[in-house]
């Protein structure tokens, strides 16, 4: 092996080296410069956005109740204080959803109301006395006095950030599955079990009380439950109308996003190819003609989704047809263009060869144009169809309807986290589903059809 | 260098079987053979570009084969290698192209934004100024012609300071004036810079004229190892096969300078060309 | 084979083409009357009479506009800054999104020698799930933990943006010459000096042509999820909307400050792809 390292001369003066050095300086100046530029770009948002005090005063315990109720669900055990001191017991707090009989883990009697919320804890409620026992703190006794709340915690406890404790309110939530509060008005006991309450029948039904292997025999048993229907009907009818979980409704809005999308990118592709043609530099010698098409495409596409939208909610109502329309008008535009390049991009010499045979202009078409556009065609319109479901769900939340609008009116209420994780579930579905369709479509296709 | 039983496999295709040849002084080595016959496999191996199956590569007592991470970069940086395609930056200039040869050792936040020092550009130019490139340091290397990219490709060897350098067909995708500017250039870091030079060739006369050593290789494994002057056409039979008749002329390079006047020979083609 | 069978089964193939054809183009007919017809029915207002109503909107507000006069650019000069806004949450979540995209697209690009290769799959999974999530539903949700903020529809889009820019600049990078890559690896360069140098000068002119397309349909985004609470041009446009009549010059304000960002974009990035295309190789 070559012992001595190679020798290049100790740098010798070359002409133009220093030229050569600044002119590599500059160009790494230049990515520097536009790192810095980018990240002073960054910085200024975030100071304009109020980043910092938007962190501060972010509520990430949202989160974390959007979390819990999205997977679990709540029994209320609720005493009004007011009135006939009357106790209910009900999953959500929904008057339809009300135990008629109170389950294992409440026992009432005449002037005690216990509640077990197992590992330790448990709520004993008398007439205006709830003593709430917590492991490793000991008894809480809260009572409703005429001048207010009174808490008592036991000797030597420090009272923990868990609870709150005014003389207008009691609440205590020691762990997330466990919440207590008591004002002068009602005492409630919350207590959370994990799954979605009544997803397939409602409360009151009485197919809720059967484990799925009875319902499945059930549904093909000849005893019917309902004289007038069949069993599996009977169960596809209690399904469909929940009134909690509003199975139809979620259907019907689904079908609504899919139109919107579909119709709306279908329309589109076949009204922009024709006009395509008509922008096409090499299909359309008049160039005044090709000037006012690619004008109607720049402005189809300029006006914007959104102001598309607002226009046609207010001209066709809530529904599938504005989103179609909205969609279409915007695509039109956008597919036209993209069609017209891909036209302009047409190999010459493949339609000379087919107007060499002497084929007609519709067979001109036929075999020298569409084998060639139709991958990018295909392709676009797919592409763009996979964009459109996502846009479907926005213009329905702008007012149009369908999933979109459902989802933001679940999320304004504020109040059935379930709901708004179930549609945000189906939502994500709808968009993954076509977008795995339209994949597979398009590889075969193209792949497929590859020298046609 | 010491290499032993170095051997690859590709599924059930060895390339490489059992080679076994050591260095012992700086010389110059064209490695001959039929396409397919495992050379460009060999020098990766020892550029550790690719992994061995199985053998041992020793310098010094250091197991090559062994090397990974920072030793193994540091390694390559050693041996440097040209290759057929010039496997240049193509979008990036010449002197950028030159200054990557000393990538290794170069921190990561410099390279980021492509920060190099004014020695080592200056290195770069020097290196350039030798191979006579040094005109065209701030043109794409896409702009350039083959011979100059390959003459750009040994500059970036140059910059790596290396203790050897490995050529991988540098001349087979060259016009023969080009071929003899590269090959004179890699007999001069023989010469000058003392350097080892393994070289595949697919012209014998090419090896011939250049090699103080000349290794012949079939099917994987080595049938030649001697002094070019050895190299008879029995020989060189022996290495290319001979089923088919063809005159050793036409598939050389041929180069003006020592003139070498071929005999007839039969020259086999293999299929896995 | 002999001829005669070759042709009849070129025959065979073309007779069954021509049936999926005819298939394909009933199918849509298909969906595309009963579609109508369907979404006819469901929307409140029909197609007739949306028809009629068409041009009564935006005849009301041009109207409104053509009343306010002069006045209207002064409508529209105290809009800006609601543009402005809207354009840095498309700026923002565009330079944002890029970047993760450029981090995701080599790790999750099969040619680039990462290791170990489950990351590849890995991290294509992961941009799958970013492209697929609607913006609408990250706004919204972030909206309800942080409050109405631009913030919010900046991280929806830049997540977006990601996941969408990220498989392309994967597609890109898989098509990269991988001869400079080798160079470089022979020199005992890093994988980062590789990527820097042998992939990342092949590929950034289509990142940037395909970073230019996306900004602008982040710009068309961030006004839209505005309308759900994210500020800028969006809000005022609720609000403007919300007042019903007497509103009609602010709306129309707002529709051309829209209208006319949109197609200074547009030129802007059509000018500047065109000039990444043809500034590339001369070959």
């Amino acid at each position: 092996m070559a012992s001595s390292t190679l020798a290049i001369q100790p740098p010798a003066p070359i002409s133009g080296s220093l030229a050569v050095f600044s002119r590599l300086r500059r160009s790494s100046l230049m990515i520097m410069a536009g790192t810095g530029l980018m990240v002073l770009y960054l910085l200024y948002t975030f100071i304009s956005f109020d980043l910092w005090h938007l962190i501060s005063r972010s509520q990430p315990q949202r989160a974390v109740l959007l979390a819990t109720d999205a997977v679990a669900h709540k029994v209320h055990i609720t005493k009004n204080i007011r009135g006939a001191g009357r106790l209910s017991i009900a999953v959500e707090g929904e008057r339809t959803a009300t135990y008629e009989t109170p389950p294992g883990w409440v026992t009432v009697s005449d002037d005690l109301t216990r509640v077990d919320l197992a590992q330790g804890y448990r709520v004993d409620i008398y007439d205006t006395h709830v003593i709430f026992q917590i492991p490793d703190i000991g008894p809480v006794h809260v009572r409703i006095t005429d001048a207010g709340i009174k808490t008592t915690l036991p000797k030597g406890v420090d009272p923990p950030d868990w609870l709150r404790a005014t003389s207008a309110k009691f609440d205590a939530r020691p762990t997330l599955g466990r919440r207590v509060q008591v004002s002068k008005a009602r005492i409630e006991v919350h207590r959370y079990f994990m799954g979605w309450e009544n997803f397939f029948f409602p409360f009151r039904s009485e197919l809720t009380a059967y484990s799925p292997g009875q319902l499945f025999a059930l549904a093909f048993s000849d005893q019917r439950i309902d004289p007038d229907m069949p069993n599996w009907r009977l169960m596809f009818t209690t399904f469909w109308k929940n009134p909690g979980w509003q199975h139809k409704q979620v259907f019907v809005a689904l079908l609504e996003t899919f139109l919107m999308a579909i119709l709306g990118t279908l329309t589109a592709a076949l009204v922009g190819l024709p006009l395509a043609v008509l922008a096409a530099a090499n299909f359309t010698p008049a160039q005044a003609l090709r000037f006012v098409v690619r004008r109607v495409f720049d402005f189809l596409r300029g006006i914007d989704m959104l102001i598309w939208s607002l226009i046609f909610i207010r001209a066709f109502g809530l529904g599938p047809l504005t989103g179609a329309l909205a969609i279409a008008f915007t695509d039109t535009g956008s597919l036209g263009k993209l069609f017209s390049e891909a036209l302009e991009g047409v190999n010459n010499k493949q339609m000379e060869g087919v107007h060499a045979t002497g084929a007609n202009r519709l067979q001109f078409y036929r075999f020298g144009v569409i084998p060639q556009i139709i991958p990018v065609f295909v392709s676009q319109t797919l592409y763009y169809l996979e964009a459109n479901v996502r846009s479907a769900t926005i213009i329905g939340a702008l007012g149009a309807g369908g999933i979109g609008l459902m989802l933001v009116e679940a999320m304004n209420t504020q109040r059935h986290w379930e709901n708004v994780f179930y549609l945000i579930l189906l939502t994500i579905s709808l968009v993954m589903v076509m977008d795995t369709v339209s994949a597979k479509v398009r590889s075969r296709l193209i792949h497929g059809r590859s020298g046609t | 260098m010491k290499i032993a039983d170095l051997t690859k496999t590709f599924g059930k295709i060895t390339a490489v079987d059992a080679v076994s040849f050591s260095i012992d002084q700086p010389q110059m080595i064209g490695v001959i053979g039929p396409s397919g016959a495992g050379k460009s496999t060999l020098l990766r191996m020892i550029n550790r570009l690719t992994d061995a199956t199985r053998g041992s590569i020793q310098i010094n007592d250091r197991e090559i084969l062994q090397l990974s991470g920072r030793e193994k970069r540091r390694w390559q940086r050693d041996c440097a290698m040209i290759f057929q395609q010039f496997n240049l930056v193509p979008r990036l200039n010449v002197v950028t192209n030159v200054l990557m040869g000393r990538l290794n050792g170069h921190s990561t936040l410099k390279s980021l934004f492509s920060i190099f020092g004014r020695h080592m550009v200056d290195e770069a130019l020097a290196a350039l100024d030798r191979l006579g490139i040094a005109d065209q340091a701030l043109q794409r290397a896409e702009t350039l012609s083959g011979g100059q990219q390959q003459r750009v490709a040994i500059a970036r060897a140059l910059m790596q300071q290396p203790k050897m350098v490995l050529a991988d067909e540098p001349i087979a995708s060259l016009d023969p004036l080009s071929a003899e500017k590269v090959m004179t250039a890699l007999r001069e870091i023989r010469d000058r810079d003392n350097l080892t030079v393994l070289c595949n060739l697919h012209t014998l006369d090419t090896a011939r004229t250049y090699c103080d050593r000349v290794i012949g290789m079939l099917q994987g494994s080595i049938v030649f190892d001697d002094v070019p002057s050895k190299l008879t056409p029995s020989v060189v039979r022996d290495i290319y096969g001979a089923d088919q008749e063809l005159n050793e002329s036409v598939t050389s390079t041929s180069i003006p300078g020592p003139v070498f006047i071929p005999e007839p020979m039969r020259i086999r083609k293999p299929a896995l060309a | 084979m002999s001829l005669y069978a070759i042709q009849t089964e070129i025959m065979a193939m073309e007779k069954k083409r021509r049936l999926y054809s005819m298939a394909g183009i009933v199918l849509i007919a298909a969906v595309l009357i009963s579609g109508y017809g369907l979404a006819n029915d469901l929307n409140s207002g029909g197609f007739l009479t949306g028809m009629q109503q068409f041009f009564d909107y935006p005849s009301e507000i041009v109207k409104e506009a053509w009343a306010a006069g002069f006045s209207f650019f002064l409508v529209m000069g105290r809009f800006v800054p609601a543009l402005v806004e809207t354009l840095n949450i498309a700026g923002a979540a565009s330079i944002v999104g890029g970047t993760l995209a450029v981090v995701l697209a080599f790790l999750g690009s099969a040619n680039l020698g990462v290791k170990p290769p489950v990351v590849v799959t890995i991290v294509r999974r992961i941009m799958d799930i970013m492209r697929a999530f609607p913006e609408l539903i990250i706004a919204l949700f972030l909206i309800f933990i942080l409050g109405s903020s631009p913030v919010p529809a900046m991280i929806a889009v830049a997540i977006h943006t990601a996941g969408a820019l990220g498989k392309l600049f994967s597609e890109v990078n898989e098509n990269a010459d991988a001869d400079p890559v080798e160079g470089l690896a022979s020199c005992g360069a890093t994988w980062l000096q590789r990527m820097r140098y042998g992939v990342l000068p092949q590929v950034l002119p289509n990142y940037l042509s395909y970073f230019m397309l996306r900004f602008e349909i982040n710009v068309r985004a961030s006004a839209i999820l505005g309308f759900v609470g994210a500020g800028g041009i969006g809000m005022e446009l609720r609000r403007t909307i919300g007042w019903g009549k007497g509103a009609g010059d602010e709306t129309a304000a707002l529709f051309m400050l829209l209208i006319l960002s949109i197609f200074v974009i547009d030129q802007l990035s059509s000018f500047i792809r065109r000039r990444l295309v043809t500034g590339r190789d001369p070959e």
